[in-house]
């Protein structure tokens, strides 16, 4: 005679497949399954502007800063994370209201008190050339400090969490965790999202990403430079810093121009011990900015094994009173130029690449970084960003672009991390 | 000291030193000259310099006047000032106002000289600005960095306040090049504790002053600068490099000169007469040597003319008595003369061909008529010793001809165990008493000859074992018959 036990792990993990299965409605505490509504969304969260009339085949929308395909799916700036948002996919997605939506997990349930979320693919969900995507393609070679991810089934994911949360992990509206893969004949990775680009349909000038659907999104940069070109050229969205531009946007009929969420916090990491407080940095700045407000992520790194009792000594300094700031970015400048005015330094500009060198070896009087305000996942950040020595770290100012949009055409909606991008 | 030594010495005197001299000269006039010249350069470019320090004061003072103007016509920075409003727009206002003026410096500050607006430097408002009276210049602030201006000030009032605009240009390498319209002088700037190393290779010659205010770290304080007009040593340095190798050139060609016609000279002046003090050496010598072996034979022989006119029994035994003596003294003449004999170069004897020896001496000594007996058998004698003979035999015979046309044939033939050899001509031949003195030492009949040709010819041929003869008649010529014996 044979007995089998089933473990209680086990058991619990069917129970969950068998409820997403299921598709039973949500409930408070306990196991519960949890759908995501495509329409749910955030009217707070959708741009003012102006009643939409049917689907307009083309969208134009311009961009200030360059993009780089080597970067997809994870943006470096603001240019790339438009462009990325509408290419690549995040299992969820987390509106300017922090509410969780499904975007590639349509399903999800709660269990183990909040230690373990059960995750099941949208049906259909496929990269662009066709294949479908697996429970596999989102674990493999994934997963970060404080959560880890695995594949139960074809089309189902489990994340196990170091501590019980309420909610769905917000790390899952992460760029970190957009489904991706090469492709060998585009510099475009393959991804997931409704609109599709390739080298083929890439310029120096312009990106053209199309849906299945039929209808194409067209990036387009200035040639000029000068970006009120691009406004005069009828683009339909530009998301902008410059006051400018935004003054010059006020002009034209037909565009609306609406404050987006702030979304960056300019920081001087130094390895001076003890913070200095600058008054009136709003002034030094262009762009529309206000002092910096609290509730930042990067205060407490614990749990990410980073922060007061972790990080390393600060490196030997090379002397130089010099404050680092990246070279494309106008308000670092203008920060670092004020910074210098008042602390007797000298401002130095660096390509992106060699400030993120230079931040992580340490060796300068300062440095200027601009920081997300908000992050979903702040352990991956933080790596990125900020060094793992210890650093003092002054919040400045924070700023916050500015949408133009052409009224009527389509429905614009804002992430938690700013990101502008079509409404579903 | 030697006569050529003396007479090297006396050339290197008589040459070099001059050349020294007109050397140093040289190069002391064209360093004068040089200096000169460049002083009376740089007076011009110092009051050229001035003159453009005034023109870009002038150049700067209208374009703020111009600046002061705009300002106080400006309602939105009025609006500022006395209302308050967008302190974005006196911020930018310097940027703008700095480009379109095409200044490189732009503050306006107010009365308690604290930057509203700076173009060269947005964010250094509310700092204190440096105080600027007239025409200074002006170390600023960058964020990049501390920059140099040449700067001036101009007032307004707007709204009963009083503010300043203080405007000036860069002063960088491009303004000290416009400066410097020299090629051959160089502007530079010492600011004071400028720790830059001056160049080892300029000498300051002139300089400009102005008034100089470090403001990078603050307000600053005035001081005083230098433009310096300096001159490079190192092209008087070449120029005295060029003329000292050419003067080492010319001391070392002049030298050689020296030497080679001294070399020269020596050998016309001092061979002849060092050989005839050698010669006057050796004479001497043996002149006391054989007398010192003559003497005891004059005391034996006047001993025995003195016995035999006196006691002419006893003559016998002193001769006897006195006969070691003799023989001694011959003994030591006879070893005198073999020694002496030694002094001479000695010949090498081997088979020699006459004939060939004669071909060859004749195809040197011109228009000479041969007449050679065939398959005449090789002689004992050295080749050299026998074409000395031989030449000099022609040479006399040449010369006897003096210049009047005539023959000189040298004939060869086999004698009896020997070999005969006859140089004749059909010159002026000789007397008796000139015979009889013709193979004396230094006897000559000839203007400027030596007297040692038919003495070394007789000693010559006498040396290789053969003899010699002489045929002549005055005014018919003469033949001179040489016979060296065959080699068995």
């Amino acid at each position: 005679m044979y007995r089998y036990f089933m473990p209680a792990r086990r058991v619990s993990v069917i129970a969950s497949i068998s409820l997403l299965a299921a598709c039973a409605h949500p409930r408070s505490g306990g196991t519960g399954v949890t759908t995501g509504p495509r329409e749910a969304l955030s009217e707070s969260c959708l741009l003012s502007t102006g009643a939409v009339s049917g689907r307009t085949p083309k969208i134009t929308i311009g961009l200030t800063d360059p993009v780089d395909p080597r970067h997809a799916p994870i943006p470096q700036n603001d240019a790339e994370r438009l462009v990325f948002r509408h290419l690549y996919e995040t299992p969820v997605r987390i509106d300017c209201e922090r509410h969780v939506l499904p975007l590639l997990a349509e399903k999800w349930v709660r269990d183990d008190g909040g230690r373990r979320w059960t995750f099941r693919l949208r049906d259909g969900a496929q990269f662009w050339d066709g294949a479908p995507v697996t429970a596999q393609d989102l674990v493999f070679g994934r997963g970060g400090v404080g959560y880890t991810l695995a594949a139960l089934e074809t089309r189902v994911i489990t994340v196990m969490l170091a501590k019980p949360a309420d909610d769905v992990p917000p790390v899952l509206g992460d760029p970190g965790l957009a489904i991706s893969k090469p492709a060998p004949d585009s510099s475009w990775p393959i991804g997931t999202g409704a609109y599709w680009a390739t080298s083929a349909t890439t310029t120096a000038q312009e990106i053209r990403a199309q849906s299945s659907r039929g209808d194409t999104l067209v990036f387009r940069s200035a040639a000029s430079g000068d970006a009120r070109d691009l406004l005069d050229a009828g683009v339909d969205l530009l998301v902008t810093r410059d006051r400018a531009l935004r003054d010059y946007a006020a002009t034209l009929k037909d565009l609306t121009v609406v404050a987006l969420p702030w979304d960056r916090t300019y920081v001087y990491i130094t390895a001076e011990a003890g913070g200095t407080r600058f008054d009136g940095l709003e002034q030094a700045v262009r762009a529309e900015a206000r002092r910096a407000e609290g509730g930042f992520w990067w205060l407490d790194l614990r749990a990410c094994g980073l922060g007061s009792g972790h990080s390393v000594s600060p490196p030997a300094s090379t002397g130089q009173r010099r404050i680092l700031y990246a070279r494309s970015d106008p308000t670092a400048r203008e920060l670092a130029g004020r910074l210098a005015a008042l602390t007797r330094a000298a401002a130095t500009a660096r390509s992106p690449d060699d400030l993120s060198a230079a931040v992580s070896a340490g060796k300068d009087w300062g440095y200027i970084v601009a920081l997300p305000r908000a992050t979903a996942d702040p352990c991956r950040a933080a790596k990125t960003l900020l060094p793992e020595w210890a650093a003092t770290i002054t919040a400045l100012v924070d700023t916050r672009p500015t949408a133009i949009v052409r009224r009527g055409v389509a429905r614009w909606t804002v992430d938690q991390d700013g990101t502008v991008h079509l409404a579903p | 000291m030697t006569f050529r030594t003396r007479l090297l010495t006396a050339f290197g005197v008589v040459v070099l030193i001059p050349l020294l001299v007109f050397g140093l000269g040289i190069r002391r006039e064209m360093s004068r000259r040089v200096t000169a010249e460049y002083e009376r350069r740089v007076a011009t470019l110092v009051s050229v310099i001035n003159a453009d320090i005034a023109r870009e004061n002038d150049r700067i003072s209208s374009r703020l006047a111009a600046l002061t103007t705009s300002l106080q016509g400006d309602n939105d920075f009025r609006t500022t000032i006395v209302r308050g409003g967008d302190r974005g727009y006196i911020l930018d206002y310097a940027g703008g106002a700095m480009r379109l003026a095409g200044l490189d410096f732009l503050q306006i500050q107010d009365d308690e000289g604290r930057v509203l607006s700076s173009g060269h430097f947005r964010n250094e408002f509310d700092r204190l600005g440096p105080h600027v009276v007239g025409l200074m210049l002006v170390q600023a602030a960058t964020a990049e960095g501390p920059f140099l201006a040449l700067v001036t000030t101009d007032t307004l009032r707007i709204a009963g306040r009083p503010f300043r605009l203080i405007g000036g240009i860069a002063v960088d390498s491009q303004f000290l090049a416009r400066l410097a319209r020299d090629p051959e002088l160089g502007v530079a700037l010492e600011l004071p504790r400028d720790t830059t190393a001056p160049d080892s290779n300029a000498f300051v010659v002139g300089e400009v002053t102005l008034p100089y205010i470090d403001a990078a770290d603050g307000p600053g304080r005035a001081e005083r600068a230098r433009i310096v007009v300096t001159r490079s040593s190192a092209l008087l340095a070449a120029l005295q490099r060029n003329v000292n190798f050419w003067f080492a050139a010319a001391v070392l060609v002049a030298a050689l000169a020296a030497l080679l016609l001294a070399g020269w000279l020596s050998t016309r002046i001092s061979t002849p007469v060092e050989a005839r003090i050698a010669i006057g050496d050796l004479a001497r010598q043996v002149n006391h040597d054989i007398k010192n072996g003559l003497a005891p034979l004059r005391n034996v022989f006047r001993h025995l003319t003195q016995v035999a006119r006196d006691e002419p029994a006893q003559l016998p035994k002193v001769f006897t008595e006195r006969q070691g003596t003799v023989e001694s003294s011959i003994s030591y003449l006879e070893t005198l003369a073999a020694n002496y004999a030694k002094l001479s170069p000695q010949s090498e004897r081997k088979a020699t061909d006459v004939n060939a020896v004669v071909r060859e001496t004749v195809a040197g000594a011109g228009s000479v008529r041969t007449k050679l007996a065939d398959g005449l058998p090789p002689v004992s004698a050295d080749a050299l010793v026998l074409r000395r003979v031989i030449e000099n035999l022609l040479s006399n015979a040449v010369d006897s001809l003096e210049g009047k046309g005539g023959a000189v044939t040298i004939t060869t033939e086999r004698g009896n165990g020997l070999v005969r050899i006859a140089v004749s001509d059909t010159g002026r031949g000789m007397s008796k008493a000139e015979l009889d003195r013709a193979f004396d030492d230094f006897y000559t009949t000839k203007t400027g000859g030596t007297g040692l040709g038919l003495s070394i010819v007789r000693r010559l041929v006498l040396d290789s074992n053969g003899s010699l003869k002489v045929e002549t008649e005055p005014g018919q010529g003469s033949k001179f018959i040489v016979e060296i014996p065959i080699l068995t």
